[in-house]
C-alpha cells in the first residue's frame, strides 16, 4: 500500500473552500471542486490525487476553475469500464458535455497532463488552450520515469520535491492508524495503477500523434524534476505545433504544491494571452 | 494425517551488506547469485526432496517465485519434472503455479497435464496469484490480479476436462482453439490446492470447488480464523470438508534434543523471516492487488511485521515449530487442537541457511519419530 501525501488533507494551503459538486454520468458520479469567475478552465490532477490547493485558488481569481477527481480517485466513483487512457479521453469528453463546456481551457499536471494531451490529440476542436505541467505520457527509454509504485513513502516525497516539502505541522502519530485514510490512499493508488502500470505512465503511440494538437499550448517544466525528466516536457514542446516551453529553475515535480504562486502566474499569463474568443461564448456551447 | 516436504529453494549466501537493500526480492542485484554455488544448491535441494520420499513423506512440494533470493524456482513445473521419474510413490505437489501473472495460462494446463503423465498420476496442482513484487517483476497490472487468476483457473479446468475443442473469450485472454493434448491422466483432473491468507473470497472459492485450502505464514490464532472461515464456507454449502482438504504449512526443524534444535534452527528461522521475507509493503501489496474489503480486514488484524518478531515470538505464535521429535510432535498436536484440526501438514524443512546435513537429519527424525505419532490425527474417521 502506498501513502502519497494527499494534497487535500494538507494543512493551511486552502484559502477558502471551493464548491464541491457532483456530476452524474451514465456509468457513475464524478466529484469536482469549482470556484471562480471567467472563462472555464478544466484542471486534471496528477496521479497522487485530486483536491483544491493554493494553486487552484490563485487560478480561480480570473477563471472558472473546475477540478474533477479522475475515475477511481477521491470522491469519484470507480467507473470500472474506464480501463485505460483511451477510455479516459472519452470520459472527459462526457464530463465536458455534461458541464456544457464546448471548448474550455484545459490544464493538466503530470498524469493529468498526459490525459489533457491525449484529449487534445483526439478532439483538438474541444480544447481552447492547453497547459501541460511536467506531463507524463511519453515513452522516452533514455529518460526513464521513476517508479511511483515502488518508491517507499519517504523516497517518494524526496523524489517529488526539490526541497523538503512545506511541512504542514504534523499531529503526533495517532495510536491507531486511520484505516479509512489508508484505504482512501490505497484506492487512489489503485486507480493510478489501473491506468499507469503498463505501459508505465505512457502511451507509446502518443508522441507520433502530438502534431494533431491545434490549441495554443504551454508546456511547463520544473528543472529539478526527479520523477519525470525534463526531456519529456521538451519533447512535448518540440512535437506540439503551437507550443511554448517554460522551464522553471529550483523546483521539483510537485511544482504546483512546491511553488504555487509562480506556477499560477505562469499559467495565468499564458491563459490570458489566449482568450477563448468569438467562436464560443466563454467556452460554453451556445 | 498426510505429510509433505515442501522446499522453497532459497539462496542463503547473502552478502554482508544485505541490510543495505530493501528486500531479497525484485531489486536485490543478481550479481550476488554465484552460478557455481547456485548450481550446487539446485542439486542439493532436489536430493533433499528425493530423500524425503525415501524416509516416508507422502508428498514433495515446490512453488514459484521470481527474481528473488527467497526462492529459486521461477518455474515450479521444471522442478516437478526433475522429480517425476526420480520418485515413485510420493505426490508431486506444485504449490503452485502463479496463474495471476502468466501471459499464457493455457501453457500451465499443458504442463500440468504432461507432469500428470510423467508422474503416473501423482501430480497435485496448486494455483496462486503470485506475490505483489512479481507483478512488478513480470510487468502485470496488479489491479487485474484477481480477474486474471479467476479467468486462468476457469480456462485451465475447462481445458483439462473438455474432450471437445472450444473457444475461450474472456476479459483477459482469448483463444480461438482450445484442444488440450495431452489430457491429464487423473480424471477429471489433478487435485487442486489453493493457499489462503484470510480472503473470504478465496475461502468461498475453495469450498465451492472442494479444493484443498492451505495456510501461509501466520500466527496460529490467525490460521484458526482462516480454517474456520473455510469450514464455514463449506457448511454454508451444506457439507463438512474432509480433513485432508485443510492443510497447515509451517517451517519445521527437528534435531536430537531441544537444545541442539534451537541452536541450529534460530539462525535459520531468523534468516527466513528477517532476510528471506524482507519485503516492504510497496513490494508485497502493490495498488489494487488487495481489495478494499480484504485490506480493511488486514489492517484490523493487528499483526506485527516479521522484523518486529523475536525468535521466541515466532515459535510462541506458531510461525515455526522447532525441537526434539517429542517436542515437535507435541507442539503439532497442540496446534491441531488450536486449529480445530487439519488433515495435511506441509512442512518447510530446508530453512534459509540450514545445511544439507542439518536438513536431512531434521527430515529423517521427523519421518521416523513425528510422523508415526501424528499419523492417526486428521483422517476422515475422526471427522
Amino acid at each position: 500500500m502506498r501513502l502519497i501525501p494527499a494534497p487535500r488533507k494538507g494543512g493551511g494551503l486552502t484559502t477558502h473552500a471551493p464548491a464541491e459538486e457532483f456530476l452524474d454520468l451514465r456509468d457513475g458520479r464524478v466529484r469536482l471542486f469549482r470556484a471562480g469567475q471567467g472563462e472555464p478552465l478544466l484542471f486534471l490532477h496528477a496521479a497522487g490525487g485530486g483536491g483544491w490547493l493554493d494553486y487552484h485558488q490563485r487560478l480561480a481569481a480570473r477563471f472558472d476553475v473546475i477540478a474533477p477527481d479522475h475515475p477511481g480517485f477521491g470522491g469519484s466513483d470507480d467507473f470500472g469500464d474506464v480501463e485505460a487512457i483511451d477510455d479516459l479521453v472519452f470520459h472527459y469528453l462526457d464530463v465536458m458535455d455534461e458541464l456544457g463546456l464546448d471548448r474550455p481551457h484545459i490544464a493538466g499536471a503530470s498524469f493529468g497532463g498526459w490525459i489533457a494531451a491525449e484529449l487534445a490529440v483526439a478532439a483538438p476542436h474541444r480544447v481552447g488552450s492547453l497547459v501541460l505541467l511536467s506531463p507524463a505520457g511519453l515513452r522516452l527509454p533514455d529518460h526513464p520515469v521513476a517508479d511511483i509504485f515502488l518508491l517507499p513513502p519517504d523516497q517518494l516525497v524526496a523524489t517529488l520535491f526539490s526541497r523538503p516539502p512545506p511541512a504542514p505541522a504534523q499531529p503526533a502519530q495517532p495510536a491507531t492508524p486511520d484505516i479509512d485514510a489508508i484505504l482512501a490512499a490505497y484506492r487512489d493508488q489503485t486507480a493510478a495503477a489501473r491506468f499507469c502500470w503498463s505501459p508505465y505512465l505512457c502511451d507509446p503511440k502518443l508522441e507520433r500523434r502530438l502534431h494533431r494538437i491545434t490549441a495554443p499550448t504551454l508546456v511547463v517544466a520544473p528543472l529539478q524534476d526527479r520523477l519525470i525528466p525534463v526531456a519529456h516536457a521538451r519533447r512535448y514542446a518540440e512535437r506540439i505545433p503551437a507550443a511554448r516551453l517554460t522551464e522553471i529553475d529550483g523546483c521539483g515535480h510537485a511544482m504546483y504544491v512546491e511553488r504555487p504562486a509562480e506556477f499560477a502566474d505562469v499559467t495565468l499569463t499564458f491563459l490570458s494571452e489566449h482568450s477563448l474568443g468569438e467562436h464560443s461564448l466563454n467556452g460554453v456551447i451556445r | 494425517m498426510r505429510f509433505s516436504f515442501f522446499h522453497l529453494m532459497p539462496y542463503p549466501h547473502l552478502p554482508d551488506n544485505f541490510d543495505d537493500y530493501p528486500s531479497s526480492s525484485l531489486t536485490f542485484p543478481n550479481k550476488y547469485f554465484d552460478p557455481k554455488l547456485g548450481n550446487q544448491l539446485y542439486h542439493r535441494y532436489l536430493d533433499e526432496l528425493e530423500y524425503a520420499e525415501q524416509v516416508g513423506f507422502d508428498g514433495l512440494a515446490v512453488n514459484e517465485h521470481h527474481q528473488s533470493a527467497y526462492g529459486l524456482m521461477p518455474s515450479p513445473n521444471i522442478m516437478a519434472a526433475a522429480l517425476a521419474r526420480r520418485t515413485e510413490r510420493a505426490r508431486i505437489m506444485v504449490l503452485g503455479n502463479a496463474i495471476g501473472i502468466r501471459g499464457n495460462p493455457l501453457r500451465v494446463a499443458e504442463e500440468i497435464a504432461m507432469l500428470d503423465h510423467l508422474t503416473g498420476g501423482r501430480v497435485d496442482s496448486g494455483f496462486v496469484r503470485g506475490i505483489g513484487w512479481e507483478y512488478f517483476a513480470h510487468s502485470v497490472n496488479p489491479t487485474k490480479s484477481r480477474s486474471r487468476f479467476n479467468e486462468a483457473h476457469d480456462l485451465i479446468i475447462k481445458a483439462w476436462t473438455s474432450d471437445e475443442l472450444f473457444q475461450w473469450i474472456g476479459e483477459n485472454y482469448e483463444y480461438r482453439y482450445v484442444n488440450l493434448w495431452p489430457r491429464p491422466l487423473q480424471q477429471p483432473h489433478p487435485p487442486v490446492y489453493i493457499p489462503g491468507a484470510g480472503s473470504t473470497e478465496t475461502m468461498r472459492f475453495c469450498a465451492e470447488h472442494r479444493y484443498t485450502y492451505m495456510s501461509v505464514y501466520a500466527p496460529t490464532r490467525v490460521v484458526r480464523r482462516w480454517f474456520d472461515g473455510y469450514r464455514q464456507a463449506a457448511a454454508d454449502l451444506g457439507y463438512v470438508p474432509d480433513p485432508e482438504k485443510i492443510a497447515l504449512s509451517v517451517p519445521i526443524y527437528v534435531a536430537d534434543t531441544d537444545a541442539r534444535a534451537h541452536a541450529e534452527a534460530q539462525p535459520a528461522v531468523e534468516w527466513l523471516f528477517r532476510k528471506g521475507l524482507k519485503q516492504p509493503m510497496e513490494l508485497v501489496n502493490p495498488p489494487g492487488y488487495t481489495s478494499q474489503s480484504s485490506l480493511r480486514g488486514l489492517l484490523m488484524t493487528e499483526r506485527k511485521p516479521f522484523s518486529a518478531l523475536s525468535y521466541d515470538d515466532l515459535l510462541a505464535d506458531g510461525y515455526a515449530v522447532v525441537g526434539s521429535p517429542a517436542t515437535v510432535a507435541a507442539r503439532l498436536a497442540e496446534m491441531y487442537d488450536e486449529l480445530g484440526g487439519y488433515g495435511q501438514l506441509i512442512g518447510l524443512f530446508a530453512i534459509g541457511p540450514s545445511t544439507h546435513e542439518q536438513t536431512t537429519r531434521s527430515t529423517e527424525l521427523f519421518a521416523a519419530d513425528v510422523i508415526p505419532a501424528l499419523r492417526p490425527l486428521g483422517v476422515a474417521a475422526d471427522a
